[in-house]
């Protein structure tokens, strides 16, 4: 039960002598013991086991059951030692196990050893990355890996800063674009200047609705340019919207283009889009969240052909490089400290300009947020661990392994795909014997409609398997797998399509 | 075509990753948690950033390396960076460890998960539920809505948002084109991210409307007042008030019965920023201070800052009970929040917030919490002002030290005189020579690696120390060692 605290009752003074001040109030050995007991744990079991193919992938129970299980309740009164650590195991227990090799669910996947360990250190030093003085190691990671991205995607030079979250990297990116068009806005806001307007494509990720509104421009505004049946933007219809706003006598802003977008993994053809970007003087952003990654591979990089002409990315090592969350990068091609100007107000009791070392090494100023943690030393620690080389290998072996499922898909009865995958997204119907015979029609669909989401049920119940479905546009529920880690093999492929199979064919 | 021989096997090493995993962890817990919070080692050891990016041979290359080179980086990584646990690291408002919510932050990171829906954080989304309810008693109602936030600027400007939306929900999807000219009021002490806000959100910085403060960084309600009519006589809209429970130099609380009621009597969105103060409301002694705080909108607050949660911990608490925060920003995304999932779908919270993934951050939080109960976090806040309070009147008695305000809170502002500036104040170049004091000394403890702690100037007061007291880890020999070391680095001035 929860102390109340009445406006009323009597209020006891305390004596200094009740608080005990010659002493810190942490008990330093017992504190060090539980660190290391409750270490041992993850290491056993959010580790070691949740990797074991062997067991689940998750243990399911319902929310009104696992209310109940873990007790959550914060009281007055702390616990011992051992119930604490039993709750540590329970927490693990009924958390979804994202590192197992059969976790197919989302655009992040896989246990990363050297990332996790930098994690790890990160939260004991448990830094905040607004200052060198704060920071030292930190700030100059950050750096080293922002440039490294940089010369990856083929700019002279530029600026960049890690943040939390893609969906804040593209924040930036319209944020930057607004301020680089019209930098008065910065002090007096957008009411009564003309009405701008960005272009993405309509299978972009929802963060770009999401920044227009927060931003003050209106989900309105966002203007989507129709795909291909790849998935891809269209960029003759691109060029007709921006006419069109451009007739309405709105001020185009901003083109977004998706470099593997959330569903179909579809690459925005960058290399024509930036051509017309570049002939109406268009700020281009690409959101490379999901497909950044590619650009480490020799075989794979034409996917973001013409990257190097945008003026801004988005990139994520926490998905496909599998680096923990979060670990979101976005870069920009711009020398004048536009970030810098765009987001700073020179807080004068943190960013002082008379301290004793160059000044121009506190990167707090190009930040929305104050305290920030130092993600980009996952990234740089992994990178420092395989090389270039071996990060090369594993977007390539994730791509072969998308490849090698979608063959066995199509040699096998009862699964459909929904297009031949470029990249890391395998997207299927799995049709049960009972509609094999069934004419494609609105009855077939509708029927295989209601077949993914049983199948999930039942996966989940089981925990031997998480494969995310949706259905998308005008499409009937379809599975999407992503591939991603390298641990996952051949053999693990082969389980997915018996496993769907054995889990929907009375469907 | 693929290689099917090489995709038989894995190419990940899991026993070699464990292993490497377990040796991390021993370093870590020898150089970071042992040594960092001992007294007797560093707070820091300062390099210059070239000589630095040389020691730590930061270049990204082709080839990988093997575990002994990187268990020495990790080494290195520790030993050059600020030991933001020690007790004698004053420098910003959060610092010192609490070894349960450490444990809670490893097992985050490992279980590595969003909290976006119900299916791949089932744990997670039933926790936070229960710790914003917790945190949301504690400011006095028992209903609402809140999120975890990437930060407290992040909280501060979910909140704006949230204003701006009830006031004109439109905007979501119109934008600002068509709209008056909005504007919100705060006081030139509060948080920064105030001002990074309005001009992020569209609203402009000029539109920002700074309220006058007392001399003790209070927001005037009666000035607030003055300034709303103000900007209503020319035509603007005003929508939102943030004040401050603990302003970031001072530690100051703003009056918020008082600004409750010039809210309420214009019908603008009260904003709390306690992300540095909240904490007062776990102590009965301390509350007081917040007094008031019930009749606000909605509160942001960092139990990272002065519980010890570890970064990143902030929430953002309503009071609403429409669903204001998932209307405002919610997308709809059919890949993620699924109509037809086999489970209540309203435990996919994902729409609610502005990012797509989001990490757990409130398991340290609750394993702290359960691990000393609210009644143990009441004792550590109230350990805090007690240590303050020695630390101030030690200072008043130790010549040299002048305060600049009897401390509100745990921040005390101070200047150091040195010896050759004391009596002296009436000559003119006083002020100048008082400024040069500080970032001296600060570069003194910094090389030295003895202590660390904040300066900066505010308004016309010259640059001056903030030390901010609330690490469990603190004793009263710390807060000795601080007047001593501070004298000691800068009698000669």
């Amino acid at each position: 039960m929860l102390y109340l605290f009445m406006e009323d009752t009597e209020i006891p003074k305390l004596a200094p002598s009740d608080l005990c001040l010659d002493k810190p109030a942490v008990d330093m050995s017992s504190a060090e013991k539980f660190l290391e007991r409750s270490m041992a744990l993850i290491l056993e079991e959010a580790v070691k086991r949740a990797t074991n193919r062997s067991e689940k992938v998750c243990e399911w129970v319902s929310p009104q059951q696992l209310q109940q299980l873990l007790q959550l309740d914060l009281g007055d009164t702390g616990e011992s030692e051992e119930e604490l650590l039993q709750r540590c195991r329970d927490v693990i227990k009924y958390s979804v196990k994202t590192v197992h090799p059969r976790f197919f669910n989302q655009l992040f996947a896989g246990m990363e050893p050297y990332s996790m360990a930098a994690s790890f250190i990160i939260e004991a030093l448990k830094p905040s990355i607004y200052t060198y003085e704060v920071a030292p190691v930190f700030t100059l990671m950050e750096k080293v890996v922002l440039k490294k991205m940089i010369e990856v995607i083929g700019w002279e030079d530029g600026d960049g800063i890690f943040n939390a979250g893609g969906s804040l990297s593209n924040m930036y990116a319209i944020n930057l674009a607004r301020f680089h068009h019209c930098p008065d806005i910065k002090e007096l806001g957008m009411s009564g200047s003309p009405r701008m307007v960005l272009f993405t494509s309509q299978d972009c990720h929802y963060s770009i609705a999401k920044a227009a509104a927060f931003l003050g421009i209106g989900t309105k505004n966002v203007y989507t340019v129709p795909c291909d049946e790849r998935g891809k933007m269209i960029p003759s219809r691109l060029e007709e919207l921006i006419l069109k706003a451009k007739k309405e006598g709105a001020q185009p802003l901003m083109v977004n283009a998706t470099a593997g977008t959330t569903v179909l993994g579809a690459f925005d053809p960058i290399e024509e889009i930036a051509y017309i970007c570049e002939k109406y003087r268009l700020w281009l952003h690409v959101d490379a969240c999901w497909g950044g990654a590619a650009i480490l591979s020799k075989k794979h990089k034409h996917l973001v052909q013409g990257i190097h002409r945008a003026n801004s990315v988005a990139w994520n090592p926490h998905k496909m490089m599998m680096v923990c969350l979060q670990c979101c990068a976005f870069v920009v091609r711009d020398q004048k400290h536009l970030l810098q100007r765009c987001y700073s107000s020179n807080a004068r009791y943190l960013f002082q300009q008379d301290k004793f070392y160059d000044v121009s090494f506190d990167s707090g100023d190009k930040s929305i947020q104050c305290g920030r943690k130092p993600d980009a030393f996952k990234i740089w620690l992994l990178w420092k661990a395989l090389g270039s080389s071996q990060l090369e290998q594993r977007v390539e072996r994730a791509l072969a392994m998308a490849q090698y499922l979608t063959q066995q898909m199509k040699a096998r009865q009862g699964f459909r795909l929904l297009m031949e995958p470029e990249y890391a997204n395998v997207c299927f119907w799995y049709v049960p014997p009972s509609l094999r015979n069934v004419p494609d029609g609105p009855e077939f669909w509708n029927k295989l409609h209601k077949v993914a989401p049983v199948i999930k049920e039942r996966m989940m119940k089981r925990g031997s398997l998480m494969i995310g479905y949706q259905s998308h546009g005008d499409k009937a529920n379809f599975f999407r797998m992503i591939i991603i880690s390298p641990q996952v093999t051949t053999e693990d492929m082969d389980f997915v399509l018996d496993e769907i199979h054995s889990l929907g064919q009375d469907l | 075509s693929c290689h099917v021989l090489d995709l038989n096997e894995p190419i990940i090493d899991h026993a070699e990753g464990q292993l490497f995993l377990n040796e991390a962890f021993k370093i870590l817990m020898e150089e970071v948690l042992c040594k960092g919070t001992d007294a007797k080692q560093k707070v820091c050891r300062y390099e210059e950033p070239e000589v630095l990016a040389k020691i730590l041979d930061l270049e990204l290359r082709e080839a990988g390396e093997p575990h002994e080179k990187l268990l020495q980086r990790v080494r290195d990584v520790a030993t050059y960076s600020v030991k933001t646990c020690h007790p004698r690291f004053f420098n910003q408002q959060f610092s010192g460890v609490d070894y349960h919510s450490l444990a809670g932050r490893f097992l985050s990171e490992s279980l590595n998960t969003n909290l976006f829906t119900y299916e791949v954080a089932p744990v997670f989304v039933l926790m936070e539920n229960e710790v914003l309810r917790a945190l949301r008693f504690l400011v006095g109602w028992t209903e609402g809505d809140g999120l975890f936030c990437p930060g407290g600027s992040t909280s501060n400007m979910f909140a704006m948002n949230l204003a701006r939306y009830q006031l004109y929900p439109d905007v979501k999807t119109k934008g600002l084109w068509s709209l008056p000219q909005l504007v919100l009021f705060t006081s030139p002490e509060s948080h920064y991210s105030v001002k990074k806000g309005a001009a992020f959100l569209g609203i402009g910085t000029d539109n920002v409307i700074l309220v006058d403060v007392d001399d003790g960084g209070h927001m005037i309600p009666e000035d607030l007042e003055e300034k709303i009519k103000s900007a209503i006589a020319q035509g603007a809209v005003p929508f939102l008030v943030s004040c401050t429970s603990g302003t970031t130099v001072q530690g100051a609380f703003d009056p918020l019965d008082r600004i409750a009621d010039v809210c309420e009597k214009h019908n603008l969105w009260m904003h709390v920023d306690a992300a540095w103060g909240g904490s007062v409301l776990f102590s009965k002694q301390h509350r007081h201070l917040m007094k008031g705080v019930e009749r606000a909108n909605s509160v942001a607050w960092n139990p990272h800052k002065m519980l010890t949660a570890g970064l990143q911990c902030s929430v953002l608490l309503l009071q609403d009970t429409t669903n204001l925060l998932k209307k405002c920003h919610s997308a709809h995304a059919s890949y993620l929040f699924q109509q037809d999932k086999f489970y209540d779908v309203d435990l996919d919270i994902g729409d609610k917030s502005l990012q797509c993934s989001r990490k757990v951050d409130c398991l340290k939080l609750w394993l702290m919490w359960k691990a000393v109960g609210s009644s143990g976090l009441a004792e550590r806040v109230n350990k805090a002002f007690s240590n303050v309070r020695y630390l101030t009147e030690k200072m008043k008695k130790t010549e040299g030290f002048k305060i600049l305000n009897e401390p509100e809170f745990v921040n005390l502002c101070f200047w150091y005189i040195p010896p050759s500036l004391r009596g002296k104040e009436l000559n003119e170049d006083y002020q100048d020579r008082l400024a040069k004091v500080a970032p001296v000394i600060k570069e003194r403890m910094m090389r030295q690696g003895s202590m660390m702690v904040g300066y900066q100037p505010l308004g016309n007061k010259v640059n001056f120390f903030r030390v901010t007291v609330f690490s469990p880890l603190v004793s009263t020999k710390d807060l000795d060692f601080f007047l001593d070391e501070i004298e000691r680095l800068g009698r000669d001035l």
